[in-house]
């Protein structure tokens, strides 16, 4: 009878100690916060500790709170790169700053959250970001059947595909000349089956190899392995543009991408007071590029005439109607710059320019395109 | 288990890696004639092998030094990234907390050592042949590797003189009665030096970017040998002075208190360094004195009391009934809401008053075990508060720090946290009760049935939409707590197996001398048990750090992802990863090979295999 009261007790000992373990891990780094009475909400994350606001808007939160939490991918060439010390720059980083100037006043009041393909929308949805700038195509399902809502499209990008000009391939070619190559691409995405369609519709016969990594695909690339590389086009220009050996000239083609990739803003459905900040930041910084005004000469337009006096804060209803300081779109223009600049900027020096692209302004012959503010 | 077998593969590689390239046949100087006869030629088939494994050695090296040293090689990437792999975006201004850390890690390995009289005499002698040897391998290297001429007359220059150097330390080292020695951690001293000295010569990498509105090139770069120079001079000085006062604390106090001290040192460094030292609680005293305290001092009051009473031989079988109760009490608590650290607290007493008759006694006896209970209610109220404190440090990001200071947080707090756990396990498998044997099959069984990524994105992804709103659970201690659960059960098994090696006679024995059933699996099994479990739990440990990789998939920055996606995805460094993977290869080495060093000893030390 005795030893059996000990087993009890050896069991319960170790429940115990699993219940302790467990427990003490638990809160390591939660927030078990089952009444409003606790501590503060904790996350290992340091951020001030701000509550939701119920009921409210996305945009009250965010301001409230004074920092944006904006989802970016933090490995992205170009978009979002994470830099030695840390620091995110790219286009991606840079619109995040627009917004954050825009709702909190300050370009420094954001917070980037480096986000994996796999996990980009639970983040949207369980509040851990508030909006992703995450080189996210906009398509039918994620705009319905997952739940997001998408901004004005920052930057138009398509699959091409990239060849050696020794092997007959110029700017010209199309995707019907590819009958018999070796096309290498990263296996999982998208890209994978695109060109497989494309070349199916082109009555194109060609051989798919996969990798786990573009550096493998290009490795392969650049020593024969294969005759094509296919992926979004500004990968590809900047590829061409860092890796081209001295021997070797690469070509990108067709003109026209086989897919249509439109990247821009993220965010959770049925928000339209932060979906109306998100979109008209973007939209301030592409109609103030069209009159030229830049973080230079911007303080030399405030008290402009029409559509640029308004956008700076002129007659401030416009922005404050809609939830933002009156000179909300003056601080993005100042701190970070408009569509033009932001793009020059991080987009350049990896051999992608505005002219003669899909995201050349709508004067210019290309779709980057705002509805005018008044 | 699968952590053993990759353990073992990676003995088993590290073996034929080295032993053919320190003794290549190809140096004649090195062995004597008879000496290769002997052992490599020694049998047609055995002469076959060795020219046929030399063939592949060589090509396998030559093709390596053709892509180490391809001049498109960016080896910059790594040294200019060195920040982001090691600590991801921790802040500059902040940087001394990592300084910190680093030399409360290095004093305590340094007294450890110390205190462990580790490291031994070499004979100089020997040390000359080693560097003999190296000098043959880089001459070989050399003349393999795709140099221009004049970079091959330097390289063959180097070699030579470390031959030189070592043909002098064998003929100078003297023999037999004159034999003179040096100790192993005077070379490691000595290597390290050169590495710091290193540090103050060569401009290693370039950090090129400072932190503005907009991030924008430096003109003039500097480097990261800048930064660091200095601080890992000082951590060179921190440790060799840290072993010489190990040195005088191990001649002047007891030997075993000093070991029990360190061994607690180290346990209870890995949360005060995160959570206190890197995270820095921005503590609001009025909470902390009016909310926290109280806590605290009514749980010591009342606990104590409680346990003084539940020890004393007199209290008998109602105590157990109390102590059953407060369990349930415990668990009751999470019916209603409240605060965390109250159930905590409480669950913790639960475990204490339920092992009190064990530890029934005198009145020391029963002091001692309040104590103890004092102590850990200490520091879990320590814990739990800095925890539920916003940090003083602005860390951009997810998380407060990525890269190996992840990786290896991660790792060490699985494979502290799983142990226990795992042992809990198995004692409840193998134990006769059909309840308790039953569910911790089937956790085992059910964990062991899925893989380690579903758990990870279930516990990352899904488990944040399932928990009531308001409750938040951090991405890393979601996948700490997944890692554990995981990890536990194939400790539990591995476990088991030792436990299967603890004979009847054994069990039989203890209950002869009258012990209890708790005392008979504390002092006698478990330690048996344990023991020859060493190796396949090592093993497991070795899995588990390398398995941190996974952590990718999940957006965790860990050393591999950083080393993957992060540094090539920099616009400079485009199209350099496997130049990262060379660089981190060796980090993983060097954790794994030291684990499997420290097994090693400890088999010694307890005599597996041989008794």
């Amino acid at each position: 009878m005795k030893s059996k009261y000990w087993k009890l007790l050896a069991v319960f000992l170790s429940i115990g100690i699993v219940a302790a373990a467990c427990g003490s891990d638990d809160d390591a780094g939660t927030t078990t916060t089952a009444a409003p009475t606790t501590a503060a909400p904790t996350t290992a994350a340091p951020t001030t500790q701000v509550e939701v606001v119920q009921g409210g808007s996305l945009l009250d939160t965010v301001q409230a709170r004074g920092t944006l939490h904006c989802g970016v991918s933090g490995s992205a060439v170009a978009f979002s790169e994470t830099q030695p010390d840390g620091s995110v720059t790219g286009i991606d980083a840079d619109f995040c700053r627009a917004v954050a100037a825009a709702v909190t006043g300050s370009a420094d009041n954001v917070e980037f959250t480096a986000l994996t393909a796999s996990e980009r929308f639970t983040a949207v949805q369980t509040g851990d970001v508030d909006v992703l700038m995450r080189n996210t195509t906009w398509t039918q399902s994620r705009d319905s059947s997952v739940g997001m809502d998408f901004g004005p499209t920052t930057y138009y990008d398509g699959q091409q595909l990239m060849a050696r000009v020794s092997d007959g391939f110029s700017g010209s070619s199309q995707v019907a000349d590819i009958d018999g190559s070796v096309v290498c691409t990263n296996v999982g995405t998208t890209t994978e089956k695109n060109i497989a369609e494309a070349a199916l519709l082109a009555g194109a016969e060609i051989t798919l190899l996969g990798f786990e990594t573009s550096d493998e695909v290009y490795e392969t690339f650049i020593a024969g392995g294969c005759d094509i590389t296919t992926t979004d086009g500004s990968a590809l220009v900047g590829r061409k543009a860092k890796q081209q050996p001295a021997d070797q000239e690469w070509v990108i083609f067709p003109a026209t991408p086989i897919s249509k990739e439109p990247l821009g803003p993220t965010y959770g459905q049925n928000d339209s007071a932060w979906a109306d900040a998100v979109n008209w930041t973007v939209y301030a910084m592409i109609i103030l590029d069209e009159y030229g005004i830049t973080s230079a000469n911007v303080d030399d337009h405030v008290g402009d005439e029409a559509e640029v006096g308004r956008l700076l804060g002129g007659e401030g209803e416009l922005q404050s109607g809609m939830g933002l300081a009156p000179d909300a779109f003056y601080q993005v223009i100042k701190q970070v710059g408009s569509y033009g600049e932001v793009y020059d900027r991080n987009l350049n020096p990896v051999g992608l320019y505005r002219e003669g692209s899909a995201n050349a302004g709508w004067l210019d012959g290309g779709l980057i395109y705002s509805p005018p503010a008044r | 288990m699968a952590g053993f077998g990759i353990g073992s593969e990676i003995a088993s590689v590290a073996a034929t890696a080295t032993v053919p390239i320190t003794a290549p046949p190809e140096t004649p100087k090195l062995p004597p004639r008879e000496w290769v006869k002997a052992n490599l030629f020694s049998s047609p088939f055995n002469s076959v092998l060795t020219v046929v494994s030399t063939a592949i050695l060589l090509t396998l090296s030559w093709n390596l030094l053709k892509f180490i040293f391809n001049p498109i090689r960016q080896w910059n990437a790594s040294a200019t990234n060195l920040r982001l792999l090691m600590t991801r975006a921790y802040p500059e201004e902040q940087y001394l907390r990592i300084w910190v850390c680093v030399a409360i890690i290095l004093t305590l390995a340094g007294s450890s050592m110390a205190v462990w009289r580790t490291g031994s005499a070499m004979p100089v002698t020997g040390l000359g042949r080693k560097l003999l040897a190296t000098g043959a391998l880089l001459v070989l290297l050399a003349l393999l590797a795709p140099f221009s001429a004049g970079a091959t007359v330097q390289w063959l220059l180097a070699a030579l003189v470390v031959a030189a150097v070592g043909e002098a330390l064998r003929r100078t080292g003297g023999r037999g009665e004159t034999e003179r020695t040096v100790s192993t951690l005077t070379l490691q001293v000595v290597a390290l030096a050169g590495l710091v000295a290193s540090l103050w010569v060569i401009p290693f990498g370039h950090h090129s970017y400072i932190p503005k509105r907009i991030p924008q090139v430096m003109h003039e770069p500097g480097t990261v040998a800048l930064s660091t120079k200095l601080p890992w001079t000082i951590m060179l000085v921190v440790v060799v002075a840290a072993y010489f006062g190990g040195v005088l604390l191990r001649d002047r106090l007891a030997e075993n208190a000093l070991r029990v001290t360190l061994v607690v040192l180290w346990l209870l460094a890995p949360p005060v360094l995160v959570y206190l030292i890197l995270r820095d609680p921005d503590f609001d005293m009025g909470h902390v004195i009016g909310t926290d305290i109280p806590i605290f001092l009514a749980y010591a009051v009342l606990g104590s009391t409680l346990l003084l009473w539940l020890t004393r031989p007199s209290t008998g079988e109602i105590g157990r009934i109390v102590a059953a109760l407060v369990l349930l009490a415990g668990f009751a608590t999470f019916l209603s809401p409240m605060r965390m650290v109250l159930r905590l607290d409480l669950l913790l007493l639960a475990t204490f008053a339920l092992a009190a008759p064990t530890f029934a006694g005198g009145l020391r006896a029963r002091k001692r075990y309040t104590g103890a209970w004092l102590v850990l209610l200490g520091v879990m109220s320590w814990l739990i508060t800095s925890i539920n404190t916003a940090s003083t440090v602005r860390v951009p990001g997810g998380f407060f720090i990525g890269g190996l200071a992840i990786t290896l947080m991660v790792a060490i707090f699985t494979i502290v946290l799983s142990v226990p756990l795992g042992i809990a396990l198995a004692l409840a498998r193998t134990s006769s009760m059909p309840i308790f044997r039953l569910l911790a099959t089937w956790f085992i069984e059910f964990v062991r049935g899925v893989p380690l990524i579903t758990i990870l994105i279930f516990f990352s992804i899904m488990l944040p939409l399932f928990l009531p709103r308001g409750m938040h659970l951090g991405e890393v201690a979601a996948v700490i707590i997944g890692f554990v659960l995981f990890s536990a059960a194939y400790m539990a098994e591995n476990i088991r197996g030792g436990l299967q090696s603890v004979t009847r006679g054994q069990h039989e024995a203890a209950e002869a001398v009258g012990m209890t059933t708790a005392q008979k699996t504390v002092f006698i099994v478990l330690p048996q048990a344990l023991r020859v479990a060493i190796p396949p739990l090592v093993g497991h440990c070795i899995g588990v750090f390398k398995e941190t990789s996974l952590l990718a998939i999940i957006g965790v920055f860990d050393l591999l992802y950083m080393a993957r996606y992060v540094v090539p995805g920099q616009t400079e460094f485009m199209g350099s990863a496997r130049e990262s993977i060379l660089f981190v290869i060796p980090i993983y080495w060097i954790v794994c090979s030291r684990m499997s060093k420290a097994s090693q000893r400890i088999e010694q030390r307890t005599g597996l295999g041989e008794r």
